[in-house]
């Protein structure tokens, strides 16, 4: 059972990368053409203004792929724009691969891409056949490549069985026209030997400095509500009191009352300092897990959470913290801002990264630039090398996509 | 005395209100921002403010900012600004118009109603009161690059810190347990070894002894 689970979700996956395939080989094939005329234009002179423009076209679409590619399998760093000036462009290790791949790719791109989506829809017209075959006259034969001609139910059970074998075909080929359709970016997108390195250390470097900004932030953030929350409230009962110590002498009815105040204010900074130190790295992420620290925050989540982890290795203690702060402040941004009804939170482990996502019904339309935890999140991920995306749209529903390199 | 209230953490604003109502002081009004402290210092014309340094919207100092703006506007209004912690920049920001009817309280003296209650007279008096603690970083601060503040002796050190409290002499003798003529004495030495002008108004004091520890020795 297990098995075919794997398989089913392995074939699905596989038809969202052909179908993503097939968008950047739409997009290869117009760069392709774009250059070719470019190229045409140049040997009568007037093209060589348009070069640059051509090839920084070429360089957006293989960086589309190559950020389709790094959230499939292993990363392909992006090299930056296309260099000015035509001989240094010319001198360029990755044009030149980028070219060889714009005209490889927008042909068998375009084919692995459309033979994919064929297979998955001949097999449901043929597998649904018997039930509408009554609805087309006998002489147009059956959908899809069947040739024969339709005379009865049996002939319809017939092209049914057919819908069978595309679908055995689909859950078997999709994996491997996939893998086939990456191919050429696989081979052809990454830096040469030699350049990667440079390129490796840019981006460390880049990150690293975000992850002391990233520290510095949540520091912030831990010094704002402490002073906000706890500090305010424990002056708060500090005044009550010296009122109270006041007031019992000249009148014992109201200390009394003062009294119950200050402890009420007591009490919410005991629940203030609880909040706190949960964010900070709770306690619970050491002793249950990720799974089971992650529960507690969806319990005691205000909108009902739907919860599903499948982590069945455990990441390094600072990706489970990451991962913990980003379901944490998702789901706060889920009560506070979304106006939703239910929350679904989902985290698994897969090739050596963990992936969380927080999806809501809310009304949408979630902000990074307005200032709310969403760029903390981002911040706090990407200084893991990790990624996140947001998809909220005005009328809902938002989404937050994170993936860590669970670092073990 | 009428009073009133800025502080964004309502739990604390009706604290303070309700402390100092129960001391028969007049709270006219009590605001939660900015804005509403300026025009609650229009409408009600007070004659003491107390105002909390972080406040709506970026939680930094945007008190002393409202402090400083309602001085211009009523200038004979006493503030006494409350901060969570010592941050010697926030003085001496407030401290720039001038020392008259001005305070700055570390939040947590409230809780000592009586001595409070002294301070709030105090500022309201057109006296200036500073925080021993902010005096004590100043001090620390400047003890290590400042020779004329290396020579002072310890119960000097401990005068100097009273007379930021803005005490006068009587007041710093009683503290100290010594007579009033030995007070006299120490200031006279804290004076000299500083080499600020003899003075004994209280809160020409207060700025001169800031201005010298601000480093800022006009």
């Amino acid at each position: 059972m297990a098995y075919v689970r794997g398989r089913l979700r392995a074939s699905v996956d596989a038809l969202e990368h052909l179908v993503g395939g097939l968008g950047t080989a739409t997009l290869a094939l117009g760069a392709l053409l774009w250059a070719a005329i470019v190229a045409v234009t140049c040997l009568v002179g007037v093209g060589l203004l348009a070069v640059p423009g051509a090839l920084r076209a070429v360089r957006s679409v293989a960086d589309r792929e190559r950020t389709r590619l790094s959230r499939w399998g292993g990363p392909i760093p992006t090299p930056g724009p296309v260099p000015a000036g035509l001989r240094t462009a010319a001198r360029d290790p990755f044009v030149r691969r980028e070219l060889g791949w714009v005209a490889l790719y927008s042909l068998t791109g375009l084919v692995t891409g459309l033979v994919g989506l064929a297979l998955p829809i001949y097999a449901l017209q043929d597998v649904t056949f018997p039930l509408w075959y009554r609805l087309i006259p006998a002489d147009a034969g059956a959908p899809g490549i069947v040739w024969w001609r339709i005379d009865g139910l049996s002939e319809a059970l017939a092209v049914g069985l057919l819908g069978v074998g595309w679908l055995a075909a689909v859950i078997w080929f999709s994996p491997v026209l996939a893998r086939l359709q990456a191919w050429p970016g696989r081979w052809l997108l990454p830096p040469p030997p030699g350049v990667d390195l440079s390129l490796r250390v840019a981006e460390l470097t880049a990150t690293r400095a975000a992850a002391l900004d990233a520290h510095a932030v949540e520091l912030r953030r831990i010094e704002r509500s402490l002073h906000d929350g706890t500090q305010n409230r424990l002056v708060a009962v500090n005044v009550l009191l010296g009122a109270a110590r006041r007031a019992v002498r000249r009148n014992p009815d109201r200390a009394d009352e003062i009294l119950g105040q200050a402890q009420d204010a007591a009490e919410q900074a005991l629940g203030e300092l609880r909040t706190v130190v949960r964010g900070i790295l709770p306690p619970v992420l050491d002793d249950r897990g990720l799974a089971g620290a992650l529960a507690g925050l969806a319990g005691s989540c205000a909108v009902p959470c739907r919860l599903e982890v499948d982590v069945a290795v455990r990441c390094a203690v600072s990706v489970e913290a990451t991962a913990y702060f980003v379901v944490a402040e998702g789901l706060t941004n889920v009560v506070r801002h979304s106006g939703a009804s239910r929350a679904d939170v989902a985290v698994r482990r897969e090739r050596g990264r963990l992936l969380v996502s927080i999806e809501d019904d809310g009304h949408g339309d979630a902000d990074e630039a307005r200032g709310s935890g969403l760029t903390g999140i981002r911040r706090r991920v990407e200084a893991y090398d990790g990624r996140m995306t947001l998809t909220s749209p005005p009328g809902g529903p938002t989404r937050m996509d994170v993936e860590l390199p669970c670092g073990s | 005395m009428r009073i009133v209230i800025a502080e964004d953490d309502p739990l604390l604003r009706e604290g303070l209100a309700l402390l100092l109502r129960a001391e028969d002081l007049d709270v006219v009004a009590t605001a939660a921002t900015p804005g509403e402290f300026l025009a609650a210092v229009d409408e009600h014309a007070p004659d003491v403010a107390i105002v909390d340094v972080r406040m709506p919207p970026t939680h930094t100092d945007e008190g002393i900012v409202a402090a400083v703006e309602a001085r211009r506007r009523r200038p004979g209004l006493a503030v006494l600004v409350l901060s969570a912690y010592v941050e010697q920049a926030f003085a001496t920001d407030l401290f720039s118009v001038g020392a008259v009817g001005l305070g700055y309280l570390l939040k947590e003296r409230v809780g000592r109603v009586e001595e409070f209650l002294a301070v709030l007279h105090r500022v309201a008096d057109g006296g200036s009161v500073i925080d021993p603690e902010v005096v004590a970083q100043l001090l620390a601060r400047n003890r290590r690059t400042d020779t004329a503040l290396s020579e002072l002796t310890p119960r000097e050190r401990e005068v100097l810190g009273l007379m930021a409290e803005g005490l006068g002499n009587s007041a710093i003798a009683e503290r100290l347990f010594v007579t009033d003529g030995a007070v006299h004495k120490h200031i006279r030495s804290i004076f000299s070894k500083l080499q600020l002008p003899p003075d004994d108004h209280a809160d020409r004091r207060v700025t001169a002894v800031l201005r010298y520890l601000n480093g800022d020795r006009r």
